[in-house]
């Protein structure tokens, strides 16, 4: 076994950090933060520099995390344009894939995932959005809600009902692309977030929205079975902005205490903290540890929803803990720096992709699967 | 105070808050509280509700000081700290230095703010402001209620304890997490008229924010009843899997587990018996601790709802954290404790 990245990583991992310390300064994070403004020049920027890649996810992977460890706001902002790409990659046909993927990875166009709904976040199968087929095309009307890139994406796959369904709630629940200026869709963009402000946030509203029949990916009634799959792999991700976060709490944390040896005031530096750092780093580390495990399975195409579940819980609540922690250990000077900006980005991670609760239901429910079944 | 003048009280302050403060909750996170809402707690007695009735307070005694914090607290935390400063710390500071400073705040006529990061965190001094013959000049950082008209500050190097009456300016805005209501900000001083309050004035901050370890404690028992009332309210009527969120057992038993916590140091608060600095400060401790975790809880089971400001979740969440630091003096209290548990100095190494 060997826990070393292989070094094409290595040098992505290097080039986003370097990248960030450049691009991403405390002022800058900060003002995007005030303005609750999406920084388009920092994400053109990432993509004409090739710090993301989404055709390498390892690469993709530690470059979220460095650029989250610089600040979540931006480094999300940066990296999250492709959202919801992997299922027009794993289920689209030939002409989706060129149609709408291509601007996308080029950073020319900007894309989003459409899923939740005001009604119901975590129960995916609630959904109310219909789609109902006419002819050649579908006639959408619904509404989503908390959709990241919401206002400013240019395209969506979006999650819709396309027939009743049958006994089950997850069936009759397809995935299409629904292109944003088309007649009849309306966005509203939400503001007043807790954190992560520099990222784009919007309620989606469609009224009888006509989309080619063309634009239905995969199978019609798969749809449940896709953002599952997607989510599998989105959650990997978002484990990778958590361990930034929380990495980021850490690496100041230790910038303070070194501040305070410095200055000689090494007897304020008690057991009692450093207690702390040492369980903020033990927890970042196993927070990286599950989520490479995951991420190892995942990209070898042999995922495990378990591990993925467990990788996103609990680097999502370390994120929170080390934010919390860290603002303890620094008081005023940390609450009047980038910290207080890191616990209040830290919080979503335990919310967004799946809820904590959601993710120990996955875990439990599938080890009480696997032990059912005799594994 | 009786109980049962306790809960006329309790009734009044909250029949004001529906009245004056609840359509403006929003507004006061996002642009500070404004003049209408001093002038309503000055007129209702509130903002000087402790301050004694020569200095033109309210004059009402602790216990139902404490239900005035706790009651605003659970509508806006920034409210009820602005009250705990004007009526505790800006009166316990000045008191009879200057009289009519303490009416003006009492009565709203003017503001007060005070800085005091110096005891919150460590061995620290307090900087950027110098005394020059009888005036103090510069630039002072980290002021709680920055844009006010009376500010006490200590100066640099003499360390000496100020009432600054006028010249100040306000420069910044210093934190945005917590008590966005009353801010934490930067401001230029150029005083001459200046009142000297203490010669020590960190051992005199330091005596004035121990003593309000209920004070404090009634703070953070109103933002974890704020929390808990408005996930409770929450997971009743919000449905997942077509059942409503109360119906699940992690959700029931942690805010079942948290309300219990809440009753239990509500009833140790307002026990008129507890005399002790050690159970006050016990009761602090928990109280902030439980505070934090509350506000939470609550948020997390709001979902994304309770991630953005108009469900009036998340500000529980920031004032929490923001009053162990900018309200508590943690580490000293840590150490305060250990001490009155062992008898002796503990717990520094």
């Amino acid at each position: 076994m060997d826990f070393d990245f292989p070094e094409d990583i290595v040098i992505a991992r290097q080039k986003a950090s370097d990248f960030a310390k450049k691009e991403i300064t405390s002022a800058d994070a900060q003002a995007y933060d005030k303005q609750e403004e999406f920084p388009d020049d920092l994400r053109k920027k990432a993509f004409e520099l090739g710090i993301v890649d989404y055709t390498n996810p390892w690469s993709m992977l530690v470059t979220i995390e460095e650029l989250c460890r610089a600040d979540a706001g931006l480094g999300i902002a940066a990296t999250v344009s492709l959202f919801g790409a992997e299922v027009i990659m794993l289920f689209g046909s030939d002409e989706q894939k060129q149609k709408y993927l291509g601007s996308v990875q080029t950073g020319e166009k900007i894309m989003g995932l459409a899923v939740t709904e005001s009604g119901g976040g975590s129960d995916v199968a609630g959904i109310k959005t219909t789609a109902k087929r006419e002819g050649n095309k579908f006639i959408v009307n619904g509404s989503k809600m908390f959709i990241t890139n919401g206002s400013i994406a240019d395209f969506f796959v979006m999650l819709v009902r396309t027939s009743s369904p049958d006994g089950k709630r997850h069936h009759g629940l397809s995935t299409i692309v629904v292109e944003g200026n088309l007649p009849g869709f309306s966005r509203n963009k939400l503001s007043g977030k807790l954190g992560v402000r520099a990222t784009n946030t919007a309620e989606l509203i469609l009224s009888n929205v006509e989309v080619p029949a063309g634009n239905l990916i995969g199978e019609e009634g798969k749809g449940f079975y896709y953002i599952m799959t997607f989510f599998n792999i989105s959650r990997a991700y978002v484990a990778a902005q958590a361990i930034g976060i929380a990495q980021g709490a850490l690496d100041r944390i230790l910038s303070h205490l070194g501040n305070l040896a410095k200055s000689g005031r090494s007897e304020e530096i008690t057991e009692e903290i450093q207690f702390l750092v040492a369980d903020i780093a033990t927890r970042v580390e196993a927070s990286r540890l599950l989520t490479y495990k995951a991420a190892s399975f995942l990209f070898q195409f042999k995922p495990n929803p378990t591990l993925t579940s467990m990788a996103k819980a609990y680097a999502s609540e370390t994120a929170v803990f080390a934010t919390e922690k860290a603002l303890e250990i620094t008081g005023v000077s940390g609450i009047t720096g980038d910290l207080e900006r890191f616990f209040r980005d830290a919080k979503i991670m335990e919310i967004w992709e799946g809820t904590s609760e959601i993710e120990k239901l996955i875990i439990s429910r599938n080890l009480l699967k696997e032990t059912s079944e005799g594994n | 105070m009786s109980s049962e003048e306790q809960d006329i009280l309790k009734s009044a302050v909250q029949e004001f808050a529906q009245k004056s403060l609840l359509n403006n909750l929003l507004k006061v996170e996002r642009d500070g509280i404004d003049d209408s809402i001093v002038r309503a707690l000055a007129t209702q007695g509130f903002l000087g509700s402790r301050i004694p009735e020569k200095y033109g307070g309210s004059g009402i005694d602790q216990s139902g000081y404490l239900v005035v914090l706790e009651e605003l607290a659970t509508f806006s935390p920034s409210i009820s700290a602005l009250v705990m400063l004007t009526s505790s710390v800006f009166a316990g500071l000045v008191g009879d230095m200057d009289p009519e400073a303490v009416r003006r705040v009492a009565s709203g006529e003017a503001m007060a703010s005070v800085a005091f990061d110096s005891i919150l965190e460590g061995n620290t001094t307090a900087e950027g402001l110098k005394e020059s013959g009888k005036s103090l000049i510069g630039e002072r950082k980290h002021i709680l209620n920055a844009n006010a008209d009376y500010l006490i500050s200590e100066a640099e190097g003499s360390g000496s304890l100020y009432l600054i009456k006028g010249g100040i300016e306000v420069q910044e805005e210093d934190q945005v997490l917590s008590f966005r209501g009353i801010k934490l900000g930067t401001a230029g001083v150029n005083c001459s008229t200046c009142v000297k309050l203490a010669d020590d004035g960190k051992e005199r901050l330091a005596e004035v924010m121990d003593s309000l370890d209920l004070e404090i404690s009634a703070i953070a028992l109103g933002i974890s009843r704020g929390a808990l009332q408005k996930v409770i309210e929450y997971t009743k009527v919000r449905k997942t899997f077509d059942k409503p969120l109360k119906d699940y057992g992690p959700v029931a038993s942690t805010i079942s587990r948290l309300m219990s916590e809440q009753r239990v140091l509500e009833m140790a608060l307002h026990n008129q018996e507890i005399d002790e600095a050690k159970e006050k400060l016990m009761i602090k401790i928990l109280a902030v601790d439980l505070a934090k975790r509350a506000s939470k809880y609550a948020l997390q089971f709001h979902g994304g709802y309770g991630y953005i400001e108009d469900f009036g979740v998340e500000k529980y969440y920031r004032d929490a954290m923001g009053l162990s630091i900018l309200l508590q003096r943690s580490r000293s209290d840590n150490q305060r404790l250990a001490k009155e548990i062992f008898g002796e100095k503990s717990g520094y190494l």
